[in-house]
Parts: C-alpha cells; structure tokens; sequence
C-alpha cells in the first residue's frame, strides 16, 4: 500500500490500584502478620486439610474450620528460575516450590531459599521450615521457606525470626 | 443430533518477533483475509459478507459488524478452546457459516528496565496466575511447567535433559520447512543442553519464543459445505476439553496434566477412536510444545506410548526413518514446528496448529508435508494458570471418516 513504510511506535503503561479483600481467607494473612502462624483449613465432612486454606471443601461442599499447621514440611517440587518477569528479573536466580506442610494434603507455592541455592539442595524430599520476615504486612512476602538445617543461620539474621 | 462441522478454509499469517507494520486489528484482518481466500480456492465463492458470526469479539475492522461474536479466554489453550466453541456455533444449528480467529500482538509489551520485551510479556502473562498465593512468589509460565516436568521426573525418570533437548532439536528442525515460523534452526543436542538456563532444568532452547500473528479458521455445517461445493473439507469429528486444579500443589499427581488425559478420551470417544490405539489411528499430532518437557509428556498424557516412555520414544529414535515422532516417523509431532519452531502466538496458536493440520489432511502443507494415509489428525492446546486447561481436536478428511 505505502512505499518506505516507517513505524512509529508509543511508550505506554497501565496501573491499576487496588485494595481487595482476602474474605473468608482473611484469617491466614491475619495470622501470618501478628502472630507468625500458618493457619490451614479442614474440611468437617471429609476430614481433607486445605493449604492455602479454603473455607469451604471444594470436594464435598461442605464448610471447612480452621487448623493451625506445623511450619515444617517437604518438598514436593522445585526450581530454580535464572529468567523471569520485570517484576522478579532483579532478584534472580531465586527457588521456589510447591512445600507440603506436616498435616497438610495439599501443597502450599513458596520461595524456597537457601545459602547454597543448587537443585540438589531444594529437591523434593527436602525437609524445610518457615522463617518470617520481622517487618510483616499480611501477604504471602511475609514468609519463606529454608532448609530446615539453615534454619538457625537464617533467623539470626537482623531482618528475620523464626515462628510460634 | 449435533450437525456435522467442516474447516473449508485456513488463513495463517507469518510468525514473527514483532510486526512493527501491523495493529492487532491488522492482523486480524490479513488472517481473515487468508481464511477467505483459502475457502474460495477450496471452492467457495464467498467473501466476509457470508459469515454469519465469529468466535472472538473482533468485528469492525473485519467488516462484521452487527453479528454475534464471543470471546474466548483460556490463556495458552485459547485456540483450542476456540475451535471448540466455534465448532459447537455451526454443530448446534446457532451460524452455518462461522469465523474462529485469533490475534496475539504481545509484543507491544516492552520492559523499561532491560530495555527488551520479554521480562514484560512474561509479567503481563503471569498476571492470570493466582495473584493471592502464587503471583507474589514470582510464579509465571517456565516455572509452572517446568514444576510439572520436574515432577513427571521425579515419578518415573523421564524426560531427561538429553531427551526433552531431542524434542527441540526436532521442532526448530521441522521449522526450517514452514516458511511462516518465526524460529527455523538446524540444532544438536549439545547446542540446547549448553543454551542459558532459564528454569531449571529448562534451557532457553527448550521454550518457545512469544510471538506476533494472527490465525483464522472458516467453519462450515454439512450443508454449507455441499452448497458452496467444497473439494477439501477437513471434518471436525471430535472436541474435547477439560481444566485440572489450577492450584498445582492441590493436584493429586503433580507430574500429569489430567485435563490433557481427560481432554484426549473425549475428544477420541467422539471422534469414535480408541484412546490406547490412537498412535496408529492418525497421521500426525499437532501439539503443544510450549516447553520441550511437556510434549514428551503429552505423548503420554495424550495415549501415544504408556506412562514413563516419551522420553525414549523421542531419544531412541532419532535419526531413524518411519519411527517416533519425528517428520519422517510413526506418528510425526508438531510438523509445522510447533511452538518451538514456529513461535507462541498464545492467542492464536491452537487455531494455527488446527489449520496446520488442516492443511496436513488436504495435503496441502508444503515442504513439511508429512505422509497422509488414515486421513486423520488431532491438535492439541493447554494453558492457563499450572497450564490446566486443555482441549483437543481430532480432525479427518473424506478419506479418514470412513
């Protein structure tokens, strides 16, 4: 159509801010900021613990009350990302993976840190433990998971404590 | 009775990095345009007047104003899920006559930062994770699927490194004969094993790039078919779909994808093959290689060889005429490329590796044409936050119905 086409391109951004509600799952956040508890769900027909909680069992349809967990667990997978989104490039290379916590029947997302950051060292089968960031806000940056024999480096550390 | 579908015509544009010539609405129109053309050189005489409705909501820069159109939203298996539902438009008597679209222009993302769109593109994609639990951990597409392929490992030693660099190998390779893919390269093994790591285990050589493009289908009913006097039509016979927990920690087994077995029995069930027989039942498999880990597990997942086998199938057969999954093999994988080879352009993807397969069964895919003899063909597309959602098409020509 048009000879010497020539581009003309438009930087742009879209920002949206919000401020939504956690709802029946408040509780978890509530927990994790002042009192460094990891609160899970059980189901009262099925017996089924919910981690991340969920009020109502999504299996039996039936309501489900709160339990607290253990903040230990097990690796049940795990990677290593060296590649990621805008928002996540500045921090890499970081681990995460899915971490069954003791008592718990499904599996929470977390990052997985450790001193020594090498596939061998998050593998499933791992034993982890929850460690807190001192300054809380009731999300899910509150806390992360490490190695359960780094446990006691990483809360001696200024900005970290271990749980309740 | 549902009504029979057929494609009648295909329209696919180039898969590039960036069209810096092109809006999305251009796009989508050159792909309609392909679609049109394609119909008539099939046989119709027919122009977008005679479309009665689309399955995607563009319409007034494809000149379809005031008829119905629906969106579809189901992430990387948007096309697929398209497919479907434009197939059930025609089947359920709502449009003779239906265009299922799709356009993605996501490289209009761009990441001040590094100065490069990716980390952008990836960041836009992973806003349709779980923005409570998952989001904030730095979740996206690599690490979702590669938590499924470290899983499927775990539980039965397959795919290795090696096995899943044999599927990239294959799909770049493949690429080098469709003139539309955005990724043809002559690999080894070595070459994807030595690439920069992305996610463990994943070498940037085992993911697809995003891509620009826009892929366009033209739906018939039986009857339109028979009316417009169409010499190709390519039959829809089977559709199926199915989404798994979106929440991969909650999923019993996290090394499979239950909605691509589910996805794949209803799909066969209706195309009236057999799920544990299928290998021999089609010609080729257009699937969904985002990742090379999971078309080795979609070998399995979609019943070509048992639990724990995809990775040999591949390995073992490499370099050996008519076997595997190869261009040549038993059952050839992604001839067109793939995602791998050709690009991810999510929006559009399932609906080019439809059309791909499409032209697969008229014989008409060029220097990638593979051996037709059944006559029939599947594509398969997933996606989705954990990539649970999943559908699968079993197309035939005249030949395969019988």
């Amino acid at each position: 159509m048009t000879e010497n086409f020539q581009d003309h391109q438009i930087r742009d951004a879209i920002k949206i801010n919000y401020k939504y509600t956690m709802g029946g799952q408040s509780k978890f956040f509530i927990e994790v900021m002042k009192n460094k508890k990891l609160f899970g769900t059980k189901c009262t027909k099925c017996g089924k613990t919910w981690m991340p909680p969920r009020i109502n069992c999504s299996d039996c349809y039936e309501p489900a009350d709160w339990v607290e967990l253990n903040q230990t667990g097990i690796i049940q997978v795990s990677t290593i990302v060296w590649y990621t989104t805008s928002a996540f490039i500045k921090a890499i290379p970081y681990g995460i993976g899915f971490i069954k916590l003791d008592g718990a029947e499904t599996a929470l997302f977390q990052g997985i840190f450790s001193e020594n950051l090498v596939p061998s060292k998050i593998k499933k089968g791992k034993r982890v433990k929850a460690v807190f960031n001192k300054e809380r806000e009731g999300k899910m940056t509150d806390f992360f998971f490490v190695p359960e024999d780094e446990y006691e480096n990483w809360i001696s550390k200024p900005e970290y404590e271990g749980g309740v | 009775m549902s009504r029979k579908v057929a494609i009648i015509g295909v329209g696919i544009t180039p898969f590039r990095a960036r069209y810096l010539d092109k809006t999305y609405f251009e796009l989508a129109y050159d792909a309609t345009k392909l679609a049109l053309e394609d119909a008539n050189n099939n046989g119709a005489e027919i122009t977008h007047h005679n479309l009665e409705s689309t399955v995607y909501v563009i319409n007034s820069y494809i000149g379809m104003n005031n008829k119905p159109g629906t969106r579809i939203a189901s992430g990387g298996a948007t096309g697929g899920y398209t497919v479907r539902m434009a197939y059930s438009e025609v089947a359920s008597g709502l449009s003779d006559l239906c265009l299922c679209l799709g356009v993605e222009k996501c490289n209009d993302c761009y990441d001040e930062q590094t100065g490069v769109t990716t980390p952008e593109v990836l960041n836009a994609i992973a806003y349709s994770a779980d923005m409570t639990y998952e989001y904030p951990m730095g979740m996206m597409a690599a690490s979702s699927y590669v938590s499924m392929v470290n899983a499927h490992y775990e539980e039965f030693g397959n795919p290795t490194e090696e096995q899943m660099a044999h599927v990239s190998v294959k799909n770049h390779g493949n690429a080098m004969l469709n003139p539309k893919a955005q990724s043809p390269m002559k690999i080894t093994v070595e070459d994807v094993i030595n690439s920069r790591i992305i996610c463990y285990p994943f070498k940037m050589l085992d993911c697809c790039l995003y891509s620009e493009a826009s892929a366009a289908l033209i739906l018939a009913s039986e009857e339109k078919v028979r009316e417009l006097k169409i010499e190709k039509p390519i039959w829809i016979t089977g559709v199926g779909a199915a989404n798994t927990d979106c929440f991969i920690g909650n999923r019993e087994d996290m090394g499979r994808l239950y909605s691509n077995i589910h996805a794949a029995k209803a799909a066969y069930k209706m195309a009236e093959l057999d799920y544990n027989k299928i290998k021999s039942q089609i010609d080729l498999a257009e699937l969904h290689d985002a990742f090379s880990g999971q078309e080795v597990i979609s070998y399995e997942e979609l019943g070509f060889v048992p639990f724990g086998e995809g990775g040999s199938w591949i390995e073992k057969t490499f370099e050996k005429s008519g076997e595997g999954p190869w261009l040549d093999g038993e059952l050839p994988c992604c001839p067109s490329g793939g995602l791998i080879g050709c690009g991810h352009a999510v929006g559009a993807t399932g609906i080019m590796s439809t059309g791909e397969a499409a032209f697969q069964l008229r014989g008409e895919a060029g220097k990638h044409q593979v051996s037709i003899e059944k006559g029939r063909a599947i594509s398969h597309s997933i996606g989705g936050p954990g990539a649970a959602y999943a559908a699968i098409i079993v197309m035939a020509n005249e030949e395969g119905l019988k």
